[in-house]
């Protein structure tokens, strides 16, 4: 275990930063938005981090603490600034902020190092720190997708306007998402370029969207689990894909190909789906059992809790 | 100063006749095609690997570009796009699966193409056609850029007059309005959608086998940049006008132009997504789109 820990460290530090970055899309895509500021901000942080740290030579916790604070700000100004846009549209305008911060940095000059970047931020963050991290995080999200709070945000994804007239305060969540977003990118960001000390515009351009997307479709978009898998799959797929050597981008894109077109609710959505079917098989045999059955499908699936909410059948809840 | 407004004209047809094809997908069909680029590279890749075993003449070599092209864009449109149009419960889920599904299926051919050249850039030196230039006293064209200009504006006119005249257009316009009542009205919706996804592909072909000749080679990444312009063009002109990507691409590759000549070219490729983003916070429907019809 002890020397698996030590020749793995990289890739296991890659693989909950990775999943930092793809919770920064998945969080607004929960909530129906289809926003890659999280890349964007995954820039802010690196550079932030790195800047400050070897500069100043402030700790580590305060370079990735201002890293995310700044991008949660810029989180907030591009909610505010992008509020028209919805769908496609703004997609495009967000990986296009994303774009744009990589030739920023290109031309940055003296403060981000230009085209070659920065090097020697070296700091005391640790694998273990990471790690932290990245479980404190987890948590809270999945706090945040139970209860009310995780019942309102599923109303805003599947229909904003009932969502507005149940009295959810829609414009609110949206914006909300984009400081979240903006927060975990930039933690993601920060904490990369201090574990590898270095950080350069080649690190935060168009294959990070192409990344964190293909996580988030492969495990799951609608929870923060899904973005786990995805995030443990596709950073240990490279060393399980040795053997087919040269072909390895090649069944890449045949995965994500596959996983986009056939199983859209990611492996996450399979796993959900045959456990729920376990379960009515099981409970189908007594009557009583049977209701109860469907209490519990009724209380994991998002549309018909939608339903319950907005129909008739809310008062029928226990 | 001349030789730059007929370098950016050029620049700016090319950009057109890639862009052409996934405007009118995505404005008629709503298929926003992120594997144009990959079809476009390997359209002309395929063209290469041919021409190192026969040298064909720049007919033949921009005809067979063109019907690779149509080939995988129609392969692309029964095998994913369609799947996942029949499958998706709204329309809104289908737009991000479309988007997701031709990220990856574009490293598909991408794959291929850096693994069998090694990602060194190919050309068609063993091409029947040499670039020639004339001198005009104060500019001086090649044969291919000519070509180039004539194609793209030529083929935009078409498709722009197709869209506008012709009954098929009609329908194809129908469907972009609203799909159901168009296939009410004996649309043959299916049928129409292929033929959009060929005719994209094609011109996507056909522009990558432009672009090698117009280059001299080109490396297997080179469809990743124009798709990004080619995203620009469009927004700017406004999604599905024929006369808006036109005047996009032009004043992209104008921009683009004015900055390599008066700079050391380092903040290019901002022009792009600095473009996208402007737009689509002054006004998002571009400059010649058409007021957003669809109902929720």
């Amino acid at each position: 275990m002890n020397t698996w820990w030590l020749s793995n460290q990289i890739l296991i530090q890659s693989t909950f930063i990775s999943l930092l970055l793809a919770l920064s899309i998945q969080v607004p895509l929960r909530a129906g938005v289809f926003s890659f500021a999280g890349v964007g901000s995954y820039a802010i942080g690196a550079y932030t981090a790195a800047i400050l740290t070897i500069r100043y030579q402030v700790p580590g916790i305060v370079a990735i603490g201002a890293g995310v604070l700044l991008a949660a700000v810029v989180g907030y100004l591009l909610a505010l600034l992008v509020a028209r846009l919805a769908g496609l549209y703004l997609g495009m305008a967000t990986i296009s902020f994303a774009l744009l911060l990589g030739v920023l940095a290109t031309n940055g000059g003296d403060l981000t190092g230009g085209a070659t970047g920065l090097y020697g931020a070296i700091s005391t963050v640790t694998t273990e720190h990471v790690i932290a991290v990245a479980v404190v995080v987890m948590v809270l999200l999945a706090a945040s997708e139970r209860g009310a709070f995780g019942r309102k945000v599923d109303a805003v994804r599947e229909d904003p306007q009932l969502a507005v007239s149940l009295g959810v305060n829609v414009i609110g969540v949206r914006r909300m998402v984009f400081v979240v977003s903006g927060a975990l990118g930039a933690c993601a960001g920060g904490m990369n370029s201090l574990l590898r000390t270095t950080v350069s515009p080649e690190t935060v351009g168009f294959h990070l969207v192409v990344t964190a997307l293909t996580m988030i479709i492969i495990g799951g978009a609608l929870s923060w689990a899904g973005a786990a898998i995805g995030a443990v799959i596709f950073t240990w797929l490279p060393s399980l894909l040795h053997t087919v050597g040269e072909w390895q981008l090649l069944v890449y894109g045949l995965l994500v190909a596959f996983a986009a077109v056939y199983v859209p609710n990611g492996l996450l959505g399979l796993l959900q789906t045959g456990w729920r079917r376990l379960q009515r098989r099981g409970r189908r045999i007594p009557a009583e059992g049977a209701a109860a059955g469907t209490s519990v499908t009724a209380a994991q699936d998002p549309e018909q809790e939608l339903a319950a909410l907005g129909g008739p059948t809310g008062e029928a809840r226990p | 100063m001349a030789q730059d407004v007929l370098n950016a004209l050029t620049l700016g047809s090319l950009y057109l006749l890639f862009a052409l094809g996934m405007s009118l997908a995505w404005g008629t069909i709503g298929i926003l095609n992120f594997a144009h680029g990959s079809i476009f590279m390997f359209a002309a890749f395929s063209a290469h690997l041919i021409v190192r075993e026969v040298s064909l003449p720049i007919p033949a070599m921009i005809l067979l570009g063109a019907l690779v092209g149509a080939a995988l864009s129609v392969l692309l449109q029964v095998l994913a796009f369609e799947p996942i149009q029949r499958r998706a419960k709204d329309h809104r889920k289908a737009e991000l699966q479309i988007l997701v599904g031709g990220i990856g299926i574009a490293i598909i051919p991408l794959a291929i193409a850096q693994r069998i050249t090694k990602s060194v850039p190919f050309g068609y030196s063993n091409g029947a056609f040499s670039v020639s230039t004339y001198d005009l006293g104060f500019v001086r064209v090649s044969n291919i850029q000519l070509l180039i200009l004539v194609t793209a504006l030529g083929l935009a006119g078409l498709i722009g007059w197709w869209l506008r005249a012709a009954r098929p257009g009609l329908a194809l316009r129908a469907i972009g309005v609203d799909s159901e009542v168009a296939t009410m009205m004996g649309v043959d919706r299916r049928r129409l959608a292929l033929l959009t996804m060929a005719v994209a592909g094609g011109l996507a072909g056909l522009a990558g086998v432009l672009l090698t000749y117009y280059l001299g080679s080109i490396a297997p990444e080179t469809g990743d940049a124009f798709l990004l312009k080619a995203f620009a063009a469009i927004i700017l002109g406004g999604v599905g006008s024929i006369l808006g990507v036109v005047v996009g691409a032009m004043v992209l590759a104008g921009i683009e132009t004015v900055v390599l000549v008066t700079t050391d070219g380092s903040w290019t490729p901002a022009i792009a997504f600095g473009l996208i983003f402007l737009m689509l916070l002054v006004r998002p429907n571009g400059l010649f789109g058409r007021q957003e019809v669809r109902r929720t």
